[in-house]
């Protein structure tokens, strides 16, 4: 890492990339969605500049009350927070991380620090980056007001863990892109990520049901882990300042300097795996050659679905191809099942504790219907979105988009029923069987929101497609306009639902809002065979745009 | 006479203010191998999307077989077969799965779909591995999965947009076969390459496009005949520098192309700090 110092050539190069970054950004402003995504854009850098700004004042707030009431070491509990964040959020959200494409740099006579350097900056030009840096710039301002005499330490220490997390962030990025550069390689980390994902989920409901019983096991396990806290590096922060604080000064700069070790250590690491794609490392997805010719097998022939017609089976059955072979997919349908399930193990003994569906197990199937709708959302709003260049196929054979769209709705209107039937089943399981009037008010609500949602989500597919790859995790996203457009949606169909139902409170009588879902359901048919039927025309009309924006490498 | 199977009309495409193609008139007889050549950037793709529907048309009007493709789009692409730029693969299925996805879009019955898929993947050697996704193919085999997918149905014209850019000899060969047995069977094949040595083997007919306009069309003898003819008058005038080719030595196709876009250079003019 020697050699980090920047000579005219870096700076060249660097300008030359913030350059490039800029016209890319400027260019994007030519058409209408390259404006509305930089609107959109300009809502979310709202969104996270609130809760930065928020968050570092109530960090700063929970600081000062900290250190000025003796309880320095509970700082520790903050900077696990700011970490955790830091580290899982550019992960969950990795849409919004910048990235930049080694293999496109790699190219350019750049040195190894230049290469560095660029790999570090841009990687950190995220919002997980700006909230946690402004999240410990509130930390140290509310340790200095507290303890005015300490604020340089408390930066200066805040300061080596800001740089930590960054070195982490992109050290955790380079090693999984690494693993994402192979299709195999991505799925298994797809699917790994998601029961991550899904085992977090319990963690919450797990501490509140085992933390009521206070199990002795519990106890044991909390009070030998929770030393070890401190061998880390939020632990170490929070003991750099709490020592100091209590005038050990020696023992503070010991933790100090182990922070420092950390990072120096996750530098180290970072530096072995950006050394390796300097060097240009093999990365190829080609197949392994076969030393043996392989059996021949039989074709096996397309599905037969008797009363559709040939073209919309094809497209059924593709679609389901698609589906089954999506490691992130498969785990998203999932989900309903497990929101349940986590309710069902949360705390059941108060409603102030959270879990309502314990006092309400009657709402527990519409609650799980809703959430399989939300679900589907990803499908159906970019239904093209993952055929890429196959979309030129739609566009020269002799299938017209009305057959497309129907059956790319069928698929995912079964994707949804069967979703429906599995809550129900783990409803009965979990909960109890819903009584009839509930089931078929929701069987009724739900129909209504997916023929709504399949009407705008057929329109915004055409409108504003976006590539994406169900075989590689956090590469499902829509476009930004898309999802402001679908929350729109949800937003109206979850307050018609709670006016309807609230309408057949009034009456006491679930039936009526069975009766109003089904009028709804009407009124969105309507609206989805007039979509359907002007398909062709809004497709033919936008296939430069659409061709343009699936087609591009 | 037939009726040509591919005819164009003061064919132009506009994108803003740059004209891509502008009033191309194209004739295509049936059962010609048609090449349709021109530098980068002359208007190539943009001419070939247009003809199978990937891109509409800012005025002018196209036949295929006869039927006007605005007004009857869904007739037309029931008869051609279509290799595009992209290959239009869907890289998430099979070889196998993807021809029967294609062969049923295209109005095969599943029996039919299935028996045909089993040939094309035999023919085109991608037989063996029949469990590996689309997106995990070489070039070359993704290139003759596309030629399989747009030949399943056994379409009368096939277009093919550079079928042999990034493909090796073998698979170059597989290709040029199935190519020629269709072109014996009566089809008509409208293809675009920078392959000039392939065009010139395999084309009985060309056009050739240069900054969106059409500069020449023929047979390859036709073509040849005119720029000899220019050369020769040029030579009479003595006011141009181009020399004929040598008495009883044939014109090339690189030499006819070369002569009609105008691509001689002066090397001592350009880029002198090359070194």
């Amino acid at each position: 890492m020697a050699g980090l110092s920047f000579s005219p050539d870096m700076r060249g190069q660097f300008a030359a990339i913030a350059r490039v970054r800029w016209q890319l950004f400027v260019n994007g402003l030519r058409t209408i969605r390259g404006r509305l995504e930089v609107v959109a854009r300009g809502f979310m850098f709202l969104a996270f500049g609130i809760a930065g700004l928020g968050g570092s004042l109530g960090f700063g707030l929970l600081a000062w009350y900290l250190v000025s009431h003796q309880k320095a070491e509970w700082l520790a509990i903050l900077l696990w927070t700011v970490f955790l964040f830091w580290q899982l959020f550019p992960i969950m959200a990795s849409a919004l991380t910048e990235n930049v494409d080694s293999s496109n740099l790699l190219r350019f006579p750049l040195s190894f620090p230049s290469y560095f350097m660029i790999r570090l900056v841009y990687g950190a030009l995220d919002p997980s980056t700006g909230l946690g840096c402004l999240w410990l710039f509130g930390l140290a301002i509310g340790v200095g007001i507290a303890q005015p005499g300490l604020f340089l330490w408390a930066a200066l220490v805040l300061a080596a863990f800001a740089i930590f997390n960054i070195l982490l962030a992109r050290m955790i990025f380079a090693w999984v892109e690494r693993w994402l550069a192979q299709r195999r390689t991505r799925e298994i980390l797809g699917a790994v990520f998601f029961i991550f994902i899904i085992c977090f989920q319990f963690i919450g409901p797990l501490m509140s049901r085992v933390g009521r019983h206070s199990h002795p096991g519990v106890s044991r396990i909390t009070t030998l882990v929770l030393p070890y806290e401190r061998a880390f590096p939020p632990g170490l922060a929070a003991e750099a300042i709490a020592r100091a604080i209590h005038g050990a000064f020696a023992a503070a700069m010991a933790a100090f300097a182990l922070e420092c070790v950390y990072a120096l250590a996750i530098l180290w690491l970072l530096n072995v795996r950006l050394w390796a794609q300097y060097h240009g490392e093999n990365l190829s997805e080609a197949m392994a050659r076969s030393t043996a010719p392989k059996e021949k097998r039989a074709i096996r022939l397309g599905w037969n679905v008797s009363g559709i017609p040939g073209p919309v089976a094809a497209i059924l059955e593709k679609e389901f191809h698609y589906l089954s072979r999506s490691g992130p997919m498969l785990f998203t349908f999932v989900m309903p099942v497990v929101i349940l399930l986590i309710f069902r193990l949360g705390p059941q003994t108060s409603a102030k504790q959270g879990n309502f569906l314990a006092h309400a197990p009657d709402l527990a199937f519409p609650v799980g219907s809703a959430y399989a709708l939300l679900v589907l959302t990803n499908l159906v709003y970019n239904c093209f979105g993952a055929d890429a260049v196959g979309m030129q196929l739609f566009f020269v054979s002799p299938v017209s988009f009305r057959e497309i769209l129907l059956g790319k709705n069928l698929a995912h209107a079964l994707v949804l029923a069967c979703e429906v039937i599995a809550i129900w089943i783990a409803v009965c399981f979990m909960f109890h069987p819903p009584a009839i009037d509930i089931t078929l008010a929701t069987v009724t609500g739900v129909g209504f929101a997916l023929l709504l949602n399949l009407t705008v989500g057929n329109l915004l597919s055409i409108y504003t497609p976006k590539k994406i790859d169900y075989g590689a995790f956090g590469k499902q996203r829509a476009s930004t306009t898309t999802v402001f457009a679908s929350l729109g949606i949800q937003a109206a169909v979850f307050g018609l639902a709670a006016v309807t139902l609230l309408i057949a409170r009034a009456f006491g009588s679930v039936w009526i809002a069975t009766v109003i879902f089904l009028i709804l359901a009407g009124a969105a048919a309507i609206g989805y065979i007039m979509v359907l039927n002007r398909a062709d025309r809004i497709a033919l009309d936008r296939r430069d745009a659409i061709l343009a924006e699936l087609c591009r490498a | 006479m037939d009726a040509p199977a591919i005819a164009t009309q003061g064919l132009t495409r506009r994108f803003g203010d740059l004209i891509a193609v502008q009033d191309v008139n194209l004739s295509v007889a049936p059962g010609q191998f048609f090449g349709f050549l021109g530098p980068n950037g002359a208007g190539k793709s943009t001419t070939i999307k247009m003809l199978t529907g990937l891109l509409a048309a800012s005025s002018g009007s196209i036949q295929v077989l006869g039927l006007d493709l605005a007004k009857n789009p869904v007739e037309v692409k029931r008869q051609i077969g279509v290799v595009p730029e992209g290959m239009a693969l869907f890289g998430r299925l099979t070889g196998a799965e993807y021809l029967n996805f294609v062969g049923r879009m295209y109005g095969l019955d599943r029996e039919t779909a299935g028996k045909r898929t089993a040939e094309l993947l035999d023919f085109m050697q991608l037989a063996e591995q029949p469990k590996t996704l689309v997106t995990d193919y070489s070039h070359g085999m993704q290139k003759k999965l596309a030629l399989a997918a747009a030949v399943i149905h056994g379409p009368r014209i096939l277009f093919l947009d550079e079928p042999f850019e990034g493909v090796d000899a073998i698979a170059s060969g597989t290709l040029k076969a199935m190519l020629q047995r269709m072109i014996a069977r009566g089809a008509t094949i409208f293809l675009t390459s920078h392959v000039l040595e392939i065009v010139e083997r395999l084309c009985s007919h060309l056009a050739i496009i240069h900054k969106g306009r059409l500069v020449a069309q023929g047979s390859l003898e036709e073509l040849r005949a005119g720029v000899e003819a220019q050369a020769a008058a040029a030579l009479a005038d003595a006011s141009a520098g181009e020399s004929p080719s040598a008495p009883g030595e044939k014109l090339t196709l690189e030499e006819i192309f070369l002569r009609i876009v105008g691509g001689t250079r002066h090397a001592d003019q350009e880029l002198s700090w090359l070194g």
